[in-house]
């Protein structure tokens, strides 16, 4: 009974987010027809219509202006004081592509010592992670979370890839809603997907390696593509062309047709993968940068897209140590403070990437992939406090990817003609206090939850911390796990920590869930010394990452995996 | 500061000359004892740099106007050292996966912000081999570096022009790696051999088939290419001379055997590097020319490599092997000078004998003598200021000069040099982190992992 139960709870969940997160994902709405009234219309990047009025009719928008007829069919949506800006477009991201589940008992044993390693010079191309052939819309899921949660953000349009190692396959320009992966396609196979990631254990095992790959399938298809096409011109009496599905997915990249997406967080893997495109001369887009302000001439002057990442570094902490004289400093504190500084600075400089992009002149767009999708909003401000201007943040969530993903003449701006794709807040999107309340999506209808209020004492919990936990803490002596279990609920959370060099279990105190983020504090005794430990860890799923504050001993660094609930 | 400077003269060259070329400088270095390495010492003498080259060398020079002058009286300048074995500034060194892996090219690998650069550059360093490591029978290409610390886009650390070279191994770590860790060849001595015969073997089939291929296309345009293959290529270009071997080794009798292979396949240049059972057969590789790139005194850290001596490169160098003296290792790369001193000690090779062990010495085994490795005048001006002779355990590196620009000062050198910091790292009080030595074998430590 228990068990049913637990089974049941999720898929409770599930349907009261529906229901109360959008009202016609699955229901036919009454009309097609949308009048938008009274709102702030930002149209395009500085360019506003103050108490203006938007038509849509059939998901396009038909109608835009101060002085509008609603016909009588049309559902008036009254959003006085609130802002209507276009749909947002992501440049890059996973969005509907479920998480492969994590490989099972079996396969990783087969992993081990057997038979990949005696093969692991002449790989599968599968088992290599090359699969250029890989369509995104084969592996789009419509019920993914992943939609649901960008569109609620004010994403209508993103363009998709699929998940895996160094030649994932084909991406696709995707609009946020649809019940079916074909529903929801804009466009298909727009790009051929790469990263600088390995298939562990097989060939291409290395950076190296991928770059070697990339220069032999490359040349391989050049020729490859010649032989078919004097082929195709005289059959008779040539040798006929293999049939190799990874090859061919080179062709429409080396006709110049469809751009490869590069994603290079580092600016290595920047200058990397703009080396190979160099070499080989494959038209590329790089995506996901989040250390490339140094490359914003090397860009310039190749003429290369770059979507930028969505995500930044944790904030460092400010030290709050005492303003002490610096003479009374020790060498280590001294070299501790000048390294906190260096890492203060580099954390100025991601944030300031966009900025300096913009500065430079260059059209960027914004990629989601890799970004706590609940943190992009405040990320955005963040990037604005460091110097992009909020005309600019939302040019590279609007116009700039419409242009460079060729879809401007139907996405990007509130125009007659274009798809009805909205994103409406109650306030300045990029204000602090802004809630997106509907998104329109080629004009179907979302409309989001107001946030429930905040409790006194913080936020309330929106992560599952309840449960046990095991974890590994990363201490100046070395790496050592134990057990966290946490007990009880919202107000009154309790819990025990267990590790191999404490012992036995120590009572946690002062525990609380603020959001998605577990505080606790615990001490134990330490060869006669009591040794306090202030924990701080942010919850994602099942997994908690953060840090141990080791009282005068500099802080820790800790992982940990939910593994089930309190007995 | 220094270092944004240096990234902002980069980028305004890069607007001018579209990036071409990495940055050169011009100056004057007044006054130091010119230990040349060809034309002997030269007590009291400038030397004129303009645009990284060397123009001129000679007594009281005429200060162009407005040139930099580096005042080096009383100290001894030298040509910028040359590591002829290095995995510094890497991404990758292994790929080892395969037994042949000839395709893959550290070239497309290279990490400038590697701080190790930095620090070879404070012991006199300019240029270094940055070789794949050993894991593989034939492991891939090697790139020519040259230490311009500072330069943010990886291809202004290539020594442009420098020739093609590759990285060969025998003996253990193949064996150990592809035998003992993944049951396939070689897994003894002789399958190390064989894997040799069997590549150029099939690189030579390969080639025929491109050169009929070629030959038909001549008077048939829809003549159908043979499947290409990079890693064949590469091996076909080795074979015609157009990539050098540098070869890990160790023991003698597989010194012999790789020359025998060479001789059959008709390859002429090779480099053995550690070869520290070079001193037994030094006629021998003396006889086929080929070369040796030595620890000073470094051995039995492995069972093949237990039969060895510090009279290595003095035994090579006197019976006419082109010898060098490497570090392999992020530590011995900051002293290289003091293991080209230990030949003194043991083996008794002269001043300019030692010093050619980590200059000229490795420049040939690289191919770019004529580029670097002495003090002369057109040569690149990569050059190395000491305070005290260089082969002294008191001297200190003070300057270091790469294409007439200074990349080392010891004036003007502050704790933290490092180019691009992690913006989530952890400063932990750590106290002793280590340096890393001999990285032969880094990426291939998951293949003896048990799980």
């Amino acid at each position: 009974m228990v068990l049913l139960c637990l089974s049941l709870a999720p898929y409770h969940s599930l349907l009261g987010q529906r229901s109360g997160n959008s009202t016609s994902t699955n229901l036919q709405p009454v009309s097609q027809t949308y009048a938008i009234t009274g709102a702030t219309i930002i149209q395009s990047p500085g360019k506003q219509l103050d108490q203006g009025t938007i038509l849509i009719k059939d998901g396009l928008i038909v109608s835009v202006g101060s002085d509008v007829d609603i016909p009588g069919e049309a559902q008036v949506i009254k959003v006085d004081s609130m802002y209507v800006y276009a749909g947002f477009i992501d440049g890059m991201s996973h969005t509907g592509i479920p998480k492969p589940k994590a490989a099972s008992a079996q396969q990783t044993g087969n992993r081990s010592r057997g038979q990949s390693r005696s093969d692991s010079a002449n790989p599968p191309n599968k088992d290599a992670g090359i699969q250029p052939e890989q369509d995104v819309k084969d592996v789009l899921d419509p019920k993914d979370g992943s939609i649901g949660a960008l569109r609620k953000l004010g994403f209508t349009a993103a363009h998709v890839v699929p998940r895996g190692k160094m030649l994932p396959g084909t991406g696709s320009i995707i609009l946020l809603t649809g019940n079916s992966p074909d529903e929801m396609v804009f466009r298909a196979q727009s790009s051929l997907f790469s990263q600088f990631v390995t298939a562990s254990g097989v060939y291409p095992n290395t950076i190296m390696g991928i770059m070697a790959k990339w220069r032999d399938l490359y040349r391989q298809a050049e020729l490859a593509r010649t032989h078919e096409s004097s082929y195709a011109q005289k059959p008779a009496g040539m040798k006929r062309p293999a049939y190799d599905r990874v090859i061919q997915a080179f062709y429409p990249t080396i006709n110049g047709d469809r751009p490869v997406f590069f994603k290079a967080e580092k600016a290595l893997e920047a200058y990397r993968a703009l080396a190979l495109a160099e070499d080989l001369g494959f038209p590329i887009v790089l995506t996901g940068l989040q250390q490339g302000w140094d490359l914003t001439s090397k860009l310039q002057s190749a003429n290369t897209p770059v979507f930028l990442s969505l995500d930044l570094p944790k904030a460092p902490k400010s030290s709050d140590k005492k303003k002490e004289k610096e003479s009374d400093l020790s060498e280590i504190e001294k070299e501790t403070m000048a390294l906190t500084k260096r890492k203060a600075e580099a954390y100025k400089q991601s944030c300031s990437q966009a900025a300096t992009f913009a500065q430079a002149g260059i059209s960027f767009g914004l990629s989601s992939e890799g970004a706590k999708v609940k943190d992009i909003p405040a990320n955005l401000r963040t990037m604005i406090k460091h110097g992009l201007s909020e005309e600019a943040a939302l040019a590279a969530l609007t116009t700039n990817p419409a242009q460079m993903l060729g879809v401007s003449d139907v996405m990007g701006t509130v125009e007659v003609g274009k798809l009805a794709n909205l994103v409406i807040s109650n306030n300045s999107y990029f204000a602090e206090k802004s809630n997106v309340r509907y998104v329109f999506v080629e004009g179907v209808m979302h409309e989001i939850e107001a946030p429930k209020p905040k409790k006194k004492s913080g936020a309330a919990p929106t992560a599952q911390a309840v449960g046990k936990w095991n974890y590994t803490v990363e201490t100046p002596q070395g790496s050592s796990s134990g057990l966290i279990i946490i007990k009880g609920e919202d107000g009154n959370y309790s819990g025990t920590i267990s590790n191999e060099m404490m012992g036995a279990d120590q009572e946690l105190s002062e525990v609380d869930v603020s959001g998605d983020e577990l505080t606790f504090s615990f001490s134990f005794d330490n060869d006669g010394q009591t040794m306090s430990i202030q924990v701080t860890g942010t919850i994602e799923d099942t997994d908690m990452e953060g840090v141990m504050e080791l009282g005068g001993f500099g802080e820790a660094p800790f992982e940990a995996q939910r593994t089930g609930d309190p007995e | 500061m220094f270092k944004s400077y240096i990234s902002f003269c980069s980028m305004c060259l890069l607007l001018c000359l579209g990036w071409a070329q990495p940055e050169t400088g011009n100056l004057l270095i007044k006054g130091g004892t010119v230990l040349t390495i060809t034309q002997g010492v030269m007590p009291n003498t400038d030397i004129l740099v303009q645009n990284g080259k060397i123009k001129r060398i000679g007594k009281n020079l005429r200060t162009p106007k407005g040139m930099k002058v580096i005042d080096a009286s009383g100290m001894h300048v030298m040509p910028g050292i040359i590591d002829a074995h290095s995995h510094a500034g890497l991404s990758s060194i292994n790929e080892s996966t395969s037994a042949v892996t000839a395709e893959v090219w550290e070239g497309d690998v290279i990490n400038p912000y590697d701080i190790t650069l930095y620090r070879a550059l404070a012991g006199g360093v300019t240029a270094s081999h940055a070789m794949h490591g050993s894991a593989n029978a034939i492991g891939g290409q090697c790139e020519t570096i040259k230490h311009r610390w500072g330069v943010l886009d990886p291809k202004d650390m290539q020594m442009q022009g420098a020739p093609r070279t590759i990285k060969f191994a025998l003996g253990e770590n193949p064996m150990r790696v592809h035998g003992s860790g993944k049951r396939v060849l070689p897994s003894s001595r002789m399958g190390v051999e064989a894997v040799f015969r069997n590549a150029f073997s099939k690189a030579k089939e390969y080639e025929k088939e491109w050169k009929a291929y070629k030959d038909e296309q001549a008077n048939n345009p829809a003549a159908v290419p043979p499947a290409y293959n990079l890693r064949m290529q590469t091996l076909v270009d080795v074979l015609n001379g157009d990539v050098l071997i540098h070869c890990h080794s160790y023991r003698a009798d597989e010194i012999l055997m790789l020359m025998n292979v060479c001789k059959d396949f008709g390859v002429e240049k090779i480099c053995f590097q550690h070869v520290n059972e070079g001193f037994k057969v030094a006629p021998e590789l003396a006889e086929f020319g080929a070369m040796a790139s030595v620890f000073a005194d470094w051995w039995a850290y492995k069972f093949e490599v237990y039969y060895s001596t510090a009279y290595n490169a003095a035994i090579l160098t006197k019976n006419g092997v082109i010898t060098s003296i490497n570090s392999d290792s992020g530590e011995l790369i900051r002293h290289l000078y003091h293991e080209a001193a230990k030949t003194q000690k043991y083996g008794g090779l002269t001043d300019n004998e030692a010093l050619r062990l980590i200059t000229l010495n490795p420049a040939i085994q690289l191919g770019i003598d004529d580029r670097v490795g002495s003090i002369e005048k057109d040569k690149d001006a990569d050059i190395a200021i000491f305070k005290g002779h260089p082969l002294s355990i008191y001297s200190v590196p003070q300057t270091t000069i790469v294409d007439g620009i200074v990349r080392f000062d010891i004036n003007n050198d502050p704790s933290d040099m490092r180019i691009y910091v992690d913006p989530e790292e952890k400063i932990l009080p750590v106290f002793d982190e280590g340096h890393h030595h001999d990285n032969c074998m880094q990426d291939v430590w998951w293949l003896f992992e048990e799980e």
